[in-house]
């Protein structure tokens, strides 16, 4: 899995790319954390090229949103590929989380 | 084709690393035995979510013990096998959580379940574990359920 943070103006993106599993989400979840210790406003994380991802990598967004809410920052996920979105909306996340289809419309939202 | 009677058998260190080799095999198997591209998504992802149990409550992340994963085909079924030399459990022991209940961890299950009819611990086994997953075939499913 690679993990690729750029901070923008008003907003940070996280891209993640490979396989997310108990293997490597320990990383993601420690990239999302520093985010969030820092309170970081918006964290748009970009799925775009991720290829699989198991309980513990659902597990990190949610504990990352919970922890985001808490401060009132906002997560927002984009580009999720068609499976990745089967296990979300199977998991009744896709309610949960803001999804939206671009940074861009993420950015603007 | 006739079913063929042995098995495929992988045995991996319990070391999360070595996890990406059970979802390919696991896929592959899956394929082969006929199911389609998603059936066989939804067993890859099963499969991984039951050795990472195993990795985490078996063994308790002890990275330096062996699971040993076994696929196979029947008339009617595609089993698979994970068996571990570690603490014993049972289903009463894995955490479950409600889809609703928004929070992290105890979502595994589900993934196991939508993907295996049958999701149950062999009890003869004495020492360690061994999860027998059974999914039935297309044909036959309906008339199981």
């Amino acid at each position: 899995m690679k993990i690729d943070t750029v901070a923008n103006s008003g907003y940070t993106v996280v891209s993640v790319a490979g396989e997310i599993d108990m293997y490597s989400s320990p990383a993601l979840r420690d990239t999302l954390l520093s985010l969030v210790k820092k309170k970081a406003a918006v964290v748009i994380v970009n799925l775009k090229d991720i290829k699989y991802i198991d309980s513990s990598g659902i597990a990190t967004f949610v504990e990352a949103l919970k922890k985001m809410m808490a401060y009132k920052g906002r997560l927002k996920i984009v580009n999720v590929p068609e499976r990745v979105m089967e296990i979300f909306k199977f998991s009744k996340l896709d309610q949960v989380f803001d999804i939206y289809g671009s940074i861009e419309d993420a950015a603007n939202s | 084709m006739a079913i063929e009677v042995t098995p495929i058998v992988i045995t991996i260190p319990s070391h999360p690393r070595h996890l990406s080799i059970v979802r390919a095999a696991a896929l592959l198997a899956a394929e082969i035995y006929g199911m389609t591209t998603a059936e066989a998504e939804d067993i890859r992802h099963a499969v991984d979510e039951a050795c990472s149990n195993v990795i985490k409550y078996a063994y308790k992340c002890d990275c330096t013990r062996k699971i040993t994963v076994k696929f196979q085909e029947t008339q009617t079924t595609f089993q698979v096998t994970i068996e571990d030399a570690g603490c014993k459990a049972s289903m009463d022991d894995i955490k479950i959580r409600e889809l609703d209940e928004i929070r992290p961890g105890g979502l595994g299950i589900h993934f196991i379940k939508k993907a295996f009819d049958v999701v149950a611990f062999d009890k003869k086994k004495r020492t360690g574990n061994r999860l027998l997953l059974t999914r039935y075939k297309n044909m036959d499913r309906q008339a199981q359920k």
